[in-house]
């Protein structure tokens, strides 16, 4: 019997897409090649549009609800483990190493999903003004974020480059480079998890390709870049963002608190009392 | 009704010692300039010249740079609780001169003096204070992650509130334990430079805290050095993209707090006297030179006659005139340039169609002057609707129901502040969650805190003065 290989495509706003240009490029893995999208510009500005309306779609779920679908994404990827795992070790991990990512990976989400519903309770506070006012200051979701994932060959460090954003309410577009086909594979978990469309959007390519529109589109309101680029590319990021004043965050902390505080926008609410 | 004129009350200069020139304050002395290049700062009340400053070139600011570099290595092997202190005693001196520091600010400023003496200085001394009692507690601040100050901090503050600016950005950088280097705007930079003679005073050591006294120029050349590890700005959105594309690249934190256009909402089941009030403090308050003045003006269509009238009528009532007469109410233009920037855009609002109401008052012969001004019947494109004027204009939108003023309130470029007027609760809070803007007065305006963070959404900027989200601004996680 012939064994059938899988297409991997990009996901956008809960559908499988090639790149609307037709082009891709290859992971030659040690087993398998896999053909995967070469995002375009204008796959680019597709993914954004989608995650416009993924990030109302996201926030207005409760905190609740979305800390159940994070939880869903770590039963979905326990489920398919063996998958991952193979798929590790087709990338050059030993057998075990692979066992402990994928593990780490569950772990990372599960720690997430429990954070859903929590961290406005750490980053939040009262502000003891001097004076006869209620004063509060509480966090929201920048909005529409773009990530670059980390080149790395793990599941783990794959999430840790999506789920602090997604955690607090942004809606996501994931970018992969290297490590693209465990990210276009994490996309079918997703698929399965009951994410909102357009929460998160999960891309494959070279990031010089989009580096440009990454930075000047106003809509994008958020870069954070988990891969340590060329002085030239965050040149190219930093002057097109500055354009919007966009948030860049280079190479963000992922773990803890401080994993999410680059994706939160503080608003603080003033009341005066009285009778 | 009865025209009573007040008496004058005016405060006097004598208690203010001003030099006729001053240069840098560099590894804890004055020094002088090496730029020998000076300006006159003038009195915008007046137009009396006050002193000469120095205009900072690249050798002043690579030595207060060096100084702030040496500085470092001090300060951070100071104990926080004896950082604590230093802080403390500057609250405790800056509260000891208020009295100078207010008329010297009022004088360089053109603000009215019952401002700088009742807001600005007791605001810039409990700042001080409160992040004096942060220096030791860093590690309790958030949570149990590491952080770490920045280093040498570049800080380029605007004129509108001089010597608060001061403090907002000096007082979270030396508590989170970074050194500094001050650049003041060059038309207010007297208030720091007294301000630096207190450092003296209470032995901070040499280089924690640099000044270096300038223009644009001075402030290009702090922005794009090599040694400075973090720059705060506040000032107008344009000057800060232009700094943001010149870090482009480079590993140097920023903070930005630019310009607003902010919405005051008045639904019309507001408290409708409160709102006025409110409406008048939002956008006259120091002449409206200020980046989250209420400059906008929402009102819901079926009160929009009655309370364009209350609001004509209160505005009549404001004092124009001598900053340092503790009747002002609304001080001098700080600048000419301000002033022909102001008349310019109320020109352009006129031509355009708004109808424009200005109080009737007397303006002084000499100085530069703008009348309280409001305008009425304005389409949401004009650019009074649009754009910061900076100055006493009020601006007016209506709207008809609360999802239409939340749309109107966000349909900027800018997310400093927008306030709320209404005495339902719900509305207040319903309203509060769909503005797009780091700081919301609900039935207030204008209402500020060294514990209450203040910065924006959007092209407001990025990062948090104030509270504790603003030691977030001086602190890096250390990998």
């Amino acid at each position: 019997m012939t064994d059938i290989k899988k297409t991997y495509k990009n996901y956008v706003h809960g559908k499988f897409v090639r790149s609307e240009s037709g082009k891709v490029y290859s992971i030659d893995l040690k087993e398998e090649k896999y053909e995967i999208p070469l995002t375009s510009k204008k796959d680019l500005r597709d993914a954004v549009t989608s995650s416009k309306e993924g990030f109302k779609n996201w926030n207005q779920l409760t905190m609740y609800n979305r800390s159940q679908i994070l939880y869903r994404l770590s039963e979905m990827i326990e489920g398919n483990k063996d998958s991952y795992i193979s798929l590790l070790q087709d990338h050059g991990l030993s057998k075990l190493d692979s066992k402990n990512d994928i593990n780490n990976a569950i772990d990372t989400i599960v720690w997430y999903a429990g954070l859903v519903d929590k961290w406005e309770q750490l980053t939040g506070n009262l502000n003891p003004v001097a004076g006869e006012y209620f004063n509060i200051s509480h966090q929201e979701a920048i909005g529409v974020t773009f990530t670059l994932s980390p080149n790395s060959m793990s599941l783990d460090e794959l999430v840790k480059s999506i789920l602090p954003a997604l955690t607090v309410g942004c809606s996501v577009i994931n970018f992969s480079d290297e490590n693209a086909v465990i990210a276009l594979k994490l996309s079918e978990d997703v698929n399965n998890s009951d994410f909102p469309s357009g929460s998160l959007n999960l891309l494959s390519g070279k990031f010089e390709n989009i580096i440009e529109d990454v930075g000047g589109h106003v809509e994008i309101k958020h870069a954070a870049i988990y891969e340590d680029i060329s002085k030239k590319s965050k040149e190219v990021l930093g002057q097109k963002g500055s354009e919007s004043v966009k948030r860049i965050s280079l190479i963000p902390s992922t773990s803890g608190l401080s994993s999410i505080i680059p994706f939160i926008e503080t608003k603080t609410v003033w009341h005066p009392k009285g009778k | 009704m009865n025209n009573w004129e007040y008496s004058e009350s005016i405060e006097s200069e004598k208690i203010v010692n001003i030099e006729k020139k001053y240069g840098n304050f560099i590894d804890g002395k004055f020094v002088t300039p090496k730029s020998k290049q000076y300006i006159d700062t003038i009195s915008p009340s007046t137009e009396k010249i006050l002193s000469s400053i120095s205009i900072g070139n690249q050798q002043d600011v690579d030595y207060a740079v060096a100084s702030a570099k040496e500085g470092l290595k001090k300060w951070s092997k100071t104990n926080p609780s004896e950082r604590a202190k230093y802080l403390f005693k500057l609250a405790r001196l800056i509260q000891e001169r208020s009295r100078e520091f207010a008329v010297l600010e009022s004088l360089d400023g053109g603000k009215p003096i019952k401002e700088s003496r009742d807001f600005d200085l007791p605001q810039v001394a409990q700042n001080f204070f409160y992040y004096a009692g942060w220096a030791d507690k860093l590690d309790i601040s958030w949570g149990n992650e590491q952080y770490k100050p920045y280093g040498v901090v570049g800080q380029i503050i605007p004129w509108n509130f001089p010597l608060l600016m001061l403090s907002w950005k000096v007082a979270p950088a030396l508590a989170t334990g970074n050194t500094v280097v001050l650049k003041p705007a060059e038309t207010t930079p007297l208030t720091a430079l007294l301000f630096a003679e207190l450092c003296e005073e209470v032995g901070l050591p040499d280089g924690v805290f640099n000044l270096v006294t300038g223009d644009g120029s001075t402030g290009s050349h702090l922005v794009n050095h090599k040694d400075i590890k973090k720059i705060a700005f506040t000032g107008s959105t344009g000057v800060g993209k232009y700094i943001q594309k010149s870090l482009a690249g480079r590993d140097v934190g920023l903070t930005l707090e630019l310009g607003g256009k902010a919405a005051n909402i008045v639904y019309s089941d507001a408290a409708l006297d409160e709102a006025v009030e409110g409406v008048v403090n939002g956008i006259f308050f120091n002449q409206g030179h200020v980046c989250c003045a209420g400059s906008r003006l929402l009102v819901q269509e079926d009160i929009e006659e009655k309370f364009i009238k209350k609001l004509e009528k209160r505005m009549q009532t404001l004092n124009v005139g001598n900053p340092l007469d503790k009747n002002t109410d609304v001080g001098a233009i700080n600048s000419k340039d301000q002033l022909d920037k102001i008349e310019k855009l109320v020109n352009e609002g006129v031509a355009d169609g708004g109808d424009l109401f200005q109080i009737e008052c007397e303006l002084p012969k000499n100085g530069f002057w703008f009348k309280p001004s409001l305008f009425t019947s304005v389409q949401a494109n004009y650019k009074i609707a649009t754009e910061e004027i900076f100055g006493p204009v009020l601006t007016t939108l209506t709207f008809r129901t609360p999802e239409e003023a939340v749309e109107i309130a966000n349909n900027t470029e800018y997310g400093l502040s927008a306030g709320i007027w209404t005495e339902k609760g719900s509305k207040i809070l319903w309203t509060a969650d769909r503005l797009e803007a780091g700081v919301i007065w609900a039935n207030t305006f204008n209402k500020f805190d060294p514990a209450s963070p203040f910065g924006g959404y959007k092209e407001s900027g990025f990062g948090r003065e104030g509270g504790r989200h603003g030691l977030l601004s001086y602190l890096k996680v250390s990998s």
